[in-house]
């Protein structure tokens, strides 16, 4: 069925359809109309599930554990500075392998306090172990949702996963989303509890380990989210025989064929350069794109294959890790590191951030700046900021 | 009792594991406790081992009380009943850090135990000074003395108005194995505070755990009561009365109180 | 090779009971003065250890110390209002450097 559904909305249906059974999430702007429609159809008896009511954002994700640890199938709604104050138990989510999964509408940290969009709050948790997986539109955020908890849930990954769309951009705006019948959506996510905590088996969660085990932990829950690629695109084709629809699994790849100057950007910006890509095409250009879908774990390989060709490479991030640049040119740079000086060069723009549009045009200029650059030999700069005059 | 077992690496003298081993005596095998940052969530595993015979999660440090709210709420959604869910946090992870989920919980009406066990201090990292040290107590952050009074927390969690609150200490095990047994048996949120001397932290010997908590309820320090709906009720009156100098003249901690100090204490002694 | 651990970071229960570590700290342990002790059980709620244990025998209940979990404390010994209980060093000859 086709409705017309913003951000939020299709965080609320996908909840419903994946048949949340414990919602805990403060409440924060722009985040807090998801989690309110979400208590609507509890109340309504549309959704059979458990609001926790909590006092603090620390205290939803908190909730969360407890809840995925008792084995039931928990979902958090937060952004920015809420998810700043979970930063703590990120790691106590990820490190104990809970399949949580968390819709985080990217708003800008402050200081200064914004309400506006930019992916810093979700990079800041880079390092958390949860995978992270960035949405272009209201449908991706609907769909992705819903393979979030498959991903989480598969054996072979057990891990905690974000899904993030931007604030206002995505969170208030409206688009036509189809929304799959509940019985696909079961078909899809039949629900596998494993209680890490249940008096019929009881056991000690998290218990002190020493420099013996420690470690030791720690490479079996990185290699389950390295692994967890393979599981996304398994679980992405699974999506796509029951709905018609695939996100690509971990890249999303847009007219890459002769391509020989590629953008790579996440979230809303991947929308605003598939338009120009088609724009540029159009007066004969070879450029193409190549969305990041999935930052966490991030696809190195498969980045590398699919840039090393190209002549040239612009990154766009709508983040800035402070001293060291756009964090998806980061990872773009290291995945390229491989195949030595003939890999092509990787311009790198820092865009907008705290909700500063970018529009086609401004996307055009980026491409025009970097054949400028090209043609002169330049070669790029770490990365620069687009917009500061 | 043997829910928490011995083999344990808890000091020689654990005011702690007393408490613990007292209070699952009445909690029973059907209890899930989550222990947030302290001696207790430590002491009790190391490795693939533990002392625990029931599920036990060792949490972040401010919020037991909200994973208990996560527990609660995925038990009822899978329908499992007859289930203690138990926060159990040292007097940081109650009054202190850990105090904004407590009173999320308490609120909310989770339905959950919390229990705080309190040896007045900060043991875990060493024995600095919390939100429960008494006045003039010497820790390792307040060389000179505690220049601030205790918080009220009993008072703190009455304003709360939980279906069931009570005070214990380890000296009156019956005493809180009752308070323990009548709180399973209500609905809601359910505070009990017992009071679990550190002879580490006290300057005592660590024979002289349990009596410093028998003590600290002889001089009237320390009453044992709870309250349940709106009333309260003395548990215990002593047998015997002592003036608060026999109990705070015996503390390490207390050696620098001058006779004023004395009389403030005397003066805060239930009669 | 990564060592076979549970994917969720945990221990089986009561697993600390098997092989107890810290009862090395000990430097004294209770022992009962014969007579004395009445198997009012008292003591059990005080250790901390969970050393103590009433056990049935034909004469009836008697205390039983487990000295695989004692830590020697002397809680059970201080708080025994009927003495029945004395601490006793664990070493008899000297300490230190020919220990």
């Amino acid at each position: 069925m086709r409705q017309l559904l913003n951000g939020n909305e299709a965080t609320a249906i996908a909840a419903r359809l994946a048949r949340v059974e414990v919602l805990a999430s403060y409440p924060i702007t722009p985040a807090a109309p998801a989690m309110e429609q979400i208590v609507r159809f509890i109340s309504e008896g549309k959704l059979k599930a458990k609001f926790i009511r909590v006092e603090s954002d620390h205290s939803a994700l908190a909730a969360a554990v407890g809840a995925a640890l008792a084995g039931a199938r928990p979902l958090v709604v937060t952004n920015s500075q809420g998810l700043a104050y979970m930063s703590e138990v990120l790691y106590h989510a990820s490190g104990l392998r809970l399949p949580i999964v968390m819709a985080v509408v990217n708003r800008g940290l402050a200081a200064p306090h914004t309400r506006f969009p930019d992916h810093g709050d979700a990079i800041a948790q880079e390092g958390s172990g949860w995978i992270q997986l960035f949405c272009e539109n209201n449908q991706e955020v609907l769909d992705t949702l819903l393979q979030a908890y498959r991903l989480a849930e598969d054996e072979r990954v057990r891990l905690p996963v974000m899904v993030h769309y931007e604030s206002y951009i995505q969170s208030h705006t409206r688009e036509v989303v189809e929304v799959p019948a509940p019985e696909t959506v079961d078909k899809f996510l039949p629900l596998h509890r494993r209680p890490a905590l249940d008096v019929d088996n009881p056991q000690a969660v998290n218990v002190v380990t020493g420099p013996d085990l420690y470690m030791d932990y720690k490479y079996r829950q990185d290699k389950a989210l390295q692994d967890s690629q393979e599981v996304l695109c398994e679980v992405d084709t699974a999506y796509a025989e029951l709905t018609g629809r695939s996100w690509g699994g971990t890249l999303g790849v847009y007219r890459l064929d002769g391509a020989e100057h590629i953008f790579v950007t996440m979230g809303s910006l991947a929308s605003t350069c598939r338009e120009v890509v088609d724009m540029l095409r159009e007066d004969g250009l070879p450029v193409g794109l190549l969305k990041v879908r999935c930052f966490r774990p991030f696809p190195g390989e498969k980045v590398r294959s699919l840039l090393k060709g190209a002549r040239t490479v612009t990154v766009l991030d709508k983040n800035i890790v402070y001293g060291s640049g756009g964090a998806l040119a980061r990872e773009v740079r290291a995945s390229l590191y491989g195949p030595g000086p003939e890999g092509p060069f990787v311009y790198s723009y820092i865009a907008g951030l705290g909700g500063r549009d970018v529009t086609s045009e401004d996307v055009v200029r980026i491409y025009q700046m970097v054949e400028e650059k090209v043609k002169g030999n330049q070669e790029p700069l770490p990365y620069e900021w687009y917009g500061i005059e | 009792m043997d829910l928490f077992t011995g083999g344990h690496v808890g000091c020689r003298g654990c005011g702690a594991a007393i408490a613990a081993r007292q209070a699952m005596e009445a909690l029973g095998p059907r209890t899930i406790i989550v222990i947030p940052a302290s001696c207790m969530a430590t002491i009790g595993g190391s490795g693939l081992r533990t002392a625990w015979r029931i599920p036990f999660y060792h949490s972040l440090f401010e919020c037991a009380p909200a994973v208990a709210s996560g527990i609660r709420a995925a038990l009822e959604v899978q329908g499992i009943r007859e289930v203690n869910v138990v926060s159990w946090a040292g007097d940081a992870g109650t009054a202190d850090i850990g105090f904004q989920s407590l009173t999320g919980a308490a609120e909310r009406n989770e339905d959950i135990i919390h229990v705080c066990y309190d040896n007045e201090s900060y043991m875990n990292t060493g024995g600095q000074a919390g939100g429960t040290t008494p006045f003039g107590a010497w820790t390792s952050d307040t060389p000179s003395g505690k220049p601030t009074r205790q918080k009220d927390m009993l008072a703190i969690m009455a304003a709360h108005r939980p279906p069931y609150l009570a005070t214990a200490s380890i000296a009156y095990p019956k005493d809180f194995i009752d308070k323990l047994k009548r709180a399973k048996e209500i609905k809601g949120f359910r505070y009990i505070h017992v009071l679990a001397p550190c002879h580490r932290g006290w300057g005592i010997k660590e024979e002289e755990t349990v009596e410093m908590a028998r003590l600290a309820v002889e001089c009237g320090l320390w009453e044992l009561y709870e309250i349940r709906a709106g009333e309260k009720r003395l548990t215990v009156v002593p047998e015997r009365k002592v003036p608060v100098q026999e109990y705070l003249r015996r503390q390490q901690r207390f050696r620098t109180l001058s006779e004023e100090d004395l009389a403030f204490f005397q003066a805060k002694a239930s009669t | 090779m990564a060592k076979d651990l549970p994917v969720v970071p945990s221990a089986p229960p009561g697993t600390m009971a098997l092989k107890p570590v810290a009862a090395a700290w000990r430097e004294r342990h209770p022992q009962i003065i014969e007579g004395r002790c009445n198997a009012c059980g008292e003591c059990l709620y005080f250790c901390p250890e969970g050393a103590l244990k009433l056990k049935e025998t034909e004469k009836g209940k008697e205390l039983e110390i487990n000295l695989d979990f004692c830590k020697g404390c002397g809680i059970c010994a201080h708080e025994c209002q009927r003495q029945a209980l004395r601490m006793v060093a664990e070493y008899t000859g000297p300490q230190g450097l020919l220990g």
